[in-house]
């Protein structure tokens, strides 16, 4: 056991070297929000143009939607890392990981934005018109709040699948969690095994309060629901979350 | 009567059995359970190189594996089948041979593995076959002739390579420090070297040939020697013995001077 991938001399080099975990661990953070902002801004523009009257705009959504949804991230960051220097554009790998996060999990948030507006009765709308809104003063005052509530619990989902998803930076030497943890075990200690175990604790303090909030969150519209008014029966929001698996390292190589 | 019949009955079957299963035991002690263990799965099983020209290559036109360590995996079978096909080739890098060694996949791992202190830790090490250096390869546009124009720059190393603590060491020596960036596979700092993400793609040198092209050169620098070793599981220490002793008779008896010159190591 003194030699074995669990030894306990592995865990005392770890906690000794813990705050190169720590680094990483803020570049995950940072990623991980400004990523997820940037996907929240995406996928209301996004998911208002494919709930839109206007063909063209459906069009644009559609577009989007299908290219980052049906490719893989992995591919996309090695695409921007390893291909976009040859057009002169030579992005630092912070910003790729943000760009490359945020815009595939906007297309992921589109779709739940979308769902959420459609599941608002269409009668809604209709109404807000005869009593004089504007196609956008009903969205903002009417159709997005009551949307806001329903897709709520899908959004925190997708906001963990983001936040697990940022450890592609790890490819392309983001200086992340994941790549500072592998960095460390395999420079010389080969503690593969703590440092996996640490980083999979790392991650799960980052993802599980916002599962449980969501599934609370979830709980509590349901059973407000019985009732009547918005978040009724009915008005389930086809979860996206959970089709964007994590995206397993071994996978891309 | 019946009754006590059938009970010496039942205690010889328990003897019997005992009795094969106790000799059995015994067998298994009796020095080389490791190599039986290999020769009951009928073929050795060793983790190599894919991409390295002269240690372990696949042939792209074949699909057939080539070099120095694949040479003497095929020695190793023909020792403990009498067969030198006997072998199973597992391709591997340098992140993925220690995990794969760990959990029992491959019996061997011969693929460029350096020696370390710290590896020792974990693996057992035959005798080392062959010795190398850590070199550089750059772009011959970028005006790089040595470690001391390196200030400041980026490093693409492997992750899992020594590669990475050798040239901090020979650049601490001369005062000089630069970053590094880690990636999992050689074909990726390859990459990274190619669209200027990396200003040095740093491995072992013998390593670096298989990626010299017409844009990029080896510095002659070469840094802290590298031994490359047979690794077995820690467990197997016979099977390490074993190896070792293989390797001592073919260091003597100029089996590994051939190969060398053979593969023009």
């Amino acid at each position: 056991m003194s030699s074995g991938p669990f030894a306990l001399w592995r865990w005392g080099r770890l906690f000794k070297d813990f705050p190169g975990f720590l680094e990483g661990f803020k570049i995950t953070l940072l990623v991980s929000i400004l990523a997820l902002l940037l996907a929240l801004i995406l996928g209301i523009i996004f998911g208002l143009f494919s709930t839109s009257n206007k063909k063209i705009l459906r069009a644009i959504a559609r577009v989007y939607v299908e290219i980052f949804q049906n490719t893989p991230l992995v591919v996309q960051v090695f695409f921007v890392y390893n291909a976009l220097p040859y057009v002169g554009v030579t992005l630092d790998v912070f910003s790729i990981g943000m760009l490359c996060v945020g815009i595939y999990h906007g297309a992921y948030v589109s779709e739940v934005v979308r769902a959420g507006i459609s599941s608002i009765a269409r009668g809604q709308m209709e109404a807000a018109k005869s009593q004089g809104f504007s196609y956008l003063q009903a969205m903002r005052w009417i159709i997005l709040p009551q949307t806001l509530t329903i897709v709520l619990p899908p959004l925190a989902n997708q906001a963990v699948n983001l936040i697990k998803n940022t450890s592609v930076m790890a490819l392309v030497a983001g200086g992340d969690l994941m790549y500072r943890a592998d960095s460390w075990a395999s420079n010389g200690t080969l503690s593969y095994g703590p440092a996996y175990i640490i980083t999979g604790v790392m991650y799960f303090i980052l993802c599980f309060p916002l599962v449980s909030w969501a599934r609370r969150h979830e709980l509590r519209i349901k059973n407000r629901g019985t009732g009547s008014g918005p978040g009724g029966p009915g008005l389930v929001v086809p979860a996206k979350a959970g089709t964007t698996d994590h995206i397993h390292q071994g996978a891309a190589l | 009567m019946k009754f006590a019949k059938k009970v010496v009955c039942v205690a010889l079957i328990l003897a019997a059995v005992a009795g094969t299963v106790f000799a059995g035991g015994k067998q298994e002690s009796g020095g080389s359970g490791d190599v039986d263990r290999i020769k009951g799965h009928g073929v050795l099983r060793v983790g190599v190189k894919s991409d390295v020209p002269g240690f372990g290559l696949q042939n792209p036109a074949t699909g057939l594996y080539e070099g120095l360590e694949i040479e003497l995996a095929k020695l190793i079978a023909q020792e403990i089948f009498g067969d030198p096909s006997k072998v199973a080739f597992t391709p591997v890098t340098a992140k993925t041979r220690g995990p794969l060694l760990d959990n029992g996949d491959i019996d061997l791992v011969i693929a460029t593995f350096t020696v370390t202190e710290e590896r020792k830790l974990t693996y057992n090490f035959s005798t080392t076959y062959y010795t190398d250096a850590v070199g550089m390869l750059v772009k011959k546009a970028a005006g790089i002739s040595g470690l001391k124009d390196l200030g400041g720059k980026t490093i693409g190393v492997a992750q899992s390579a020594t590669s990475r603590v050798a040239i901090k060491e020979a650049g601490d020596k001369i005062g000089v420090s630069f970053g590094f960036a880690e990636f999992a596979t050689y074909p990726e700092i390859k990459a990274a070297l190619d669209s200027g993400r990396v200003d040095v793609f740093s491995v072992d040198k013998s390593i670096l040939a298989g990626y010299l092209d017409n844009e990029t050169v080896i510095l002659p620098e070469a840094f802290s020697p590298q031994e490359y070793g047979i690794a077995s599981k820690k467990s197997n220490t016979e099977l390490t013995s074993y190896i070792d002793g293989l390797i001592k008779k073919w260091l003597s008896d100029g089996t590994i001077a051939g190969l060398v010159s053979q593969f023009k190591l």
